[in-house]
């Protein structure tokens, strides 16, 4: 208020002058007034504006948070109701599934009835009678709801529970069970056991059928009829195996490629390649932990590559078979062991029909629940009913329902959509099925739908380091020696063209740049890439060299060019230097490299070489980030005052001394503001890299491949993940990494800056 | 406690002022000159800033340039070591002889020109660095990198300005934490540090309060026994304290020149009457 006051005061003082001469008021009270509010508008939308600002990217934080948050929220089990066995005529349950919306349960005993039944209250809602007592039934594929039973008279029948859905009324739906037989009712003739696995695909189906300690193999070769693509089985042959010890269990892939029969008091596996069907082999007979164990519970989890063991030291231990290095012989190998939520006596394993998840029932009453790929024991939790034995997890993975000995269902909720994220799992080596050994990998999606998908952020933020990295080692060097020069050394005149030249090719739409990287650039320094790198030996050397030669000319000649226009004199020798190197290339290629120096450096040196590599975006974003350094660090240099340099030149400094002495220093906040910026822009871009680089994920200095970015993975996904998917929220999660890594890194910048500035304030 | 130093400091000024008013009228013949200016002449593109100038300026004197604004003193004293060489549009002709070698000739090392002809500018600038590095960093541009030999002469450079006593105990701390009358000091003391035969001041104490005023002029006094010293000011009483000659320049011309007391007592020319009288300026 003070000032105002003053400035009243001399408004007025002011007004009373010029009413001596001319008689007009040059301030009235009016006038005084609207200055005041014109004064307190501009604060209050200047207030407005910053505060705005810092909301938004509040809320965009906020927002990015509430998205990505779920997939952190921890797995919980829920006990929902219990009921009597559905329509129970006191005999022993085989099987449980489960339908697709979670409403029906399927419950096959042993009196040949399948019987389905509401979660909800465990009424029945359909039976269906096989006509035969059953001794077994498995799952022969969960996606197709196929189930074998194996009958009393030696048959194996295969059936699909199926449902239809109906909407009567508005937000009403009923769902009808009903049961497919698509090898007939009768089934197949089995061989004598009492234990089975079944599997089927397109081509063929095989069972083993086990009784004591001899396995026998059945395969029978698929046949679709042309007139009505009815399938029809034919016998192809059938093998008989004898194991050391009795079987209890066996467990057979998808692809009908390898058998894993068990014996559950010695804890060994019998691992057997049935890839050739008439001749099976034992590949390896390994033991389930250490010797003494007990093996309690097996299953298969999704995908059909990995087993899950129980055993009663208190481990659940997954397999998966993994061919060996430099050889086509396999070896079933030990990956990771879970503990297991009850200590030793887990009854039953249930593996996921959809993900690489699996749960553990306990005699006990504990229910477990745990994912393979993350690592995790995601949550557990005891039941007030004991002795579970069997139960079935819904397709949708969000609900399940456990068998106990009191001849009663639970059901339990799941609480569980995002299993496949932990720490580890973003950050850290995974072994995933398949692979040689534990690896960084990206790998959202895949052809099939039963794949294990990998979300690894450190190969994209190893990318995204690696594209700052080349881009900055291209950008820095040039971006700042030539701010210096123009800005200390550079006449004013050609620093005013110099300037905004620059400055304009901030203005260059990146996804430009990126086009011409990727269809210009890439395939010109691929067939060009000798020369290129003549290009880099030729040029630094050239812009010395010119210089100390300019010194030897006459000085008559030298002092035709004005001061501070010599730079224009490098434009020549700079383009014989890249002509001369260009034409180079061919014939240095020819002589040295075999004709083409990509084929050389992977075929000599060990080396691949991607067309779209780090070289590209290095040079191609790097052309991108030159302008912001450039135009920055060029301001910071120049607004070193004045006096400074003068007051260093007065002592008998040379112009060289008093730049690396006086100006340099003085600079440096800015200059080093000019390198976080360009570095946050280097990190954040991502049309450029996006259609420079091959996007792939890997995780390799080397600078001849490609790679991928977390913002360029961003825009790659993002349309083709599923909305509330884990995907999809780990989208958003390298989105908030990308937002924290620029955040901090500029926070990080700005305090030292402050530092820096506060070193060289009072100027 | 700093304020009464001060105070005894002004008054003990105030009698030296006194003491050099003593008549005692100097003449340039008989003084050995230092600097030589023959018709020199500057141009910044077509205007003239200098006209024709012819001056001597003598060895281990005070020498002052007083004159209107934009009458071309600081440009004249510019001349001197060449700092004009670092404004694209400005011309020279004429000659500047240091000694009896021409400083505007081809063959000079403008660099080591500099060392010899120091110059200390209106505005303190120090150098963002320590107070040490300040006064150090002439030496080390010469590419003195002997501790004990710097130690020696920062301290040397330090007390021949009058401000050891002031920072001897904060040596290395940073010069900008300085008070303006001490940057002022301090910048004279980088600039003797590197011993210099000529000083050039350019307007030194008009960025300052009158009591830091008082002890550049009581530091000029005392370093006139070694240097010669040529001061522009804006100051008349301050030309007439610390000066042993004057030169009152207007309009690119110097329209008189001699010693002190005769320009301040009985000046030959009316404008030179003008001026002093306060009748412009």
């Amino acid at each position: 208020m003070l000032t105002y006051d003053i400035l009243d005061k001399q408004a007025n003082g002011m007004s009373n002058a010029s009413d001596t001469t001319d008689g007009t008021v040059f301030a009235s009270p009016g006038l005084m007034k609207w200055r005041y509010t014109k004064d307190k508008l501009a604060a209050a939308s200047v207030t407005v504006g910053g505060i705005g600002v810092i909301f938004a990217v509040v809320l965009i934080f906020f927002y990015l948070l509430w998205v990505v948050l779920p997939i952190f929220k921890p797995a919980s089990l829920e006990a929902l109701t219990q009921f009597e066995l559905p329509a129970d005529s006191g005999d022993r349950s085989l099987l449980y599934a489960i339908e697709e919306q979670s409403e029906l349960g399927l419950r096959i005993s042993e009196d040949g009835r399948l019987r389905f039944f509401q979660l909800t209250d465990g009424a029945l809602k359909a039976e269906s009678d096989l006509d035969a007592r059953l001794i077994a039934a498995t799952h022969v594929d969960k996606a197709s709801s196929t189930i074998a039973v194996l009958t009393d008279s030696q048959r194996i029948v295969l059936f699909q529970h199926k449902y239809r859905l109906d909407y009567p009324a508005e937000g009403e739906r009923t769902i009808t069970p009903r049961i497919e037989f698509p090898y007939g009712t009768q089934g197949l003739q089995a061989p004598a056991g009492d234990r089975m696995v079944v599997r089927e695909n397109d081509d063929q189906l095989t069972m083993a059928v086990a009784e004591d300690t001899r396995i026998t193999l059945k395969q029978f070769e698929k046949s679709t009829s042309f007139f009505d693509e009815s399938v029809s089985l034919d016998e192809a042959g059938q093998h008989t195996l004898i194991l050391p010890r009795q079987v209890d269990a066996m467990l057979m892939d998808p692809l009908q490629d390898w058998l894993y029969a068990f014996n559950f008091a010695s804890a060994e596996i019998y691992f057997y390649d049935i890839r050739r069907f008439d001749a099976p082999k034992l590949v390896q007979t390994l033991v389930a932990g250490q010797v003494g164990n007990t093996i309690t519970a097996v299953d298969m989890l999704s995908g059909g590559l990995s087993l899950v063991v129980a055993s009663d030291d208190g481990l659940i231990t997954q397999y998966f078979p993994l061919r060996k290095q430099n050889s086509t012989d396999y070896t079933l190998q030990r990956v990771r062991s879970f503990d297991a939520a009850d200590g030793a006596a887990v009854a039953a394993l249930i593996s996921e029909q959809r993900r690489r998840g699996f749960m553990s029932l306990s005699a006990n009453g504990t229910l477990g629940a745990y994912y393979s790929t993350s690592e995790r024991e995601l949550a557990e939790q005891v039941l007030a009913v004991k002795g579970l034995q069997l139960g079935a997890i819904a397709p949708r993975a969000n609900i399940m329902l456990v068998e106990h000995a009191d001849r009663g269902i639970q059901i339990v909720k799941l609480h569980n959509e995002h299993p496949e994220v932990s720490f580890k799992a973003l950050w850290g080596k995974i072994w995933y099925e398949s692979y040689p050994e534990p690896d960084y990998t990206w790998q959202s999606s895949a052809a099939n739908s039963d794949f294990e998908p990998k979300f690894s952020l450190s190969p994209l933020a190893f990318g995204t380091l690696k594209a700052a990295f080349y881009a900055m080692l291209f950008a820095v060097p040039l971006a700042l020696a030539g701010a210096i020069y123009t800005a200390y050394f550079m006449s004013s005149g050609l620093r005013q063209l110099v300037k905004p030249a620059i400055e304009v090719m901030e203005a260059l739409p990146t996804v430009i740049l990126g086009f011409l990287a990727g269809l210009w650039l890439a395939p010109f320094i691929e067939t060009h890439l000798p020369g290129v790198f003549l290009m880099i030996l030729f040029l630094p050397i050239t812009l010395p060299l010119t210089g100390w030669l300019w010194t030897l000319m006459p000085a008559s000649l030298r002092h035709r060019v004005p001061e501070g226009w010599q730079p224009l004199l490098l434009v020549l020798p700079i383009i014989v230097s890249i002509a001369l190197a260009l034409s180079l290339s061919q014939p240095i290629e020819a002589a040295f490299f075999g004709g083409s120096m990509p084929h050389w450096l992977d075929n000599e040196m060990g080396i691949t070489y991607d067309q779209r590599n780090s070289l590209v975006v290095g040079l191609a974003m790097g052309f991108a980030v030159i302008p912001t350094i450039f135009s920055i660090a060029e301001d910071a240099v120049f607004s070193v005052p004045k006096q400074l340099t003068q007051g260093s030149l007065a002592l008998g400094a040379t112009p060289w001394q008093t730049l690396v002495r006086v100006v340099l220093p003085t600079a440096s906040p800015g200059m080093f503001s000019a390198l976080m910026i360009g570095f946050g822009r280097a990190v954040g871009e991502t049309m450029i890299v996006l259609m420079a680089t091959g996007n792939t994920p890997i995780m390799d200095f080397n600078i001849f491949e490609g790679f991928r970015t977390l913002s360029a993975n961003i825009a790659v996904e993002m349309p083709e993940s599923e909305v509330g998917s884990t995907h999809f929220r780990i989208l958003f999660l390298a989105g908030l990494v990308l937002f924290l890594f620029t955040f901090v890194f500029n926070t990080l910048a700005e305090i030292i800056r402050q530092r820096l500035r506060n070193k060289y304030s009072n100027l | 406690m700093v304020q009464t130093k001060e105070k005894t400091n002004m008054t003990h000024a105030i009698d030296m002022g006194a003491a050099n008013r003593a008549p005692q009228t100097r003449r340039l013949e008989d003084e050995k000159i230092a600097l030589t200016v023959r018709d020199l002449s500057l141009y910044y593109g077509d205007k003239q800033a200098l006209k024709s100038i012819n001056l001597q300026i003598p060895e281990k004197r005070v020498t002052a340039f007083i004159g209107p604004s934009g009458c071309g003193k600081s440009t004249l004293l510019r001349c001197f070591n060449r700092m004009n060489d670092l404004v694209d549009t400005a011309r020279i002709e004429g000659q500047l002889l240091l000694g009896d070698k021409n400083i505007y000739d081809k063959d000079v090392d403008v660099a080591r020109l500099r060392r010899r002809i120091g110059m200390v500018f209106q505005k303190p600038n120090p150098f963002p660095k320590s107070i040490y590095e300040n006064v150090a960093y002439g030496l080390r541009l010469a590419g003195i990198t002997k501790k004990r030999t710097l130690d020696e002469t920062v301290e040397w450079a330090l007390k021949g300005a009058a401000l050891w006593d002031e920072v001897k105990d904060r040596l290395h701390d940073n010069a900008l934490g300085m008070s303006g009358g001490q940057q002022q000091r301090l910048v004279i003391a980088r600039s003797i540090a590197i011993k210099p035969e000529v000083l050039l001041l350019d307007e030194p104490a008009s960025a300052l309060d009158p009591i830091s005023t008082l002890k550049i002029e009581e530091l000029i006094n005392d370093l006139k026994n070694d240097y010669t010293i040529v001061i522009v000011t804006h100051n008349m009483q301050q030309a007439a304290r610390v000066s042993d000659y004057t030169a009152f320049m207007y309009l690119g011309d110097l329209v008189e020149y001699g010693a002190t007391d005769k320009i301040f007592t009985v000046p030959e020319k009316k404008q030179t009457e003008d001026y002093i009288t306060g009748r412009y300026g």
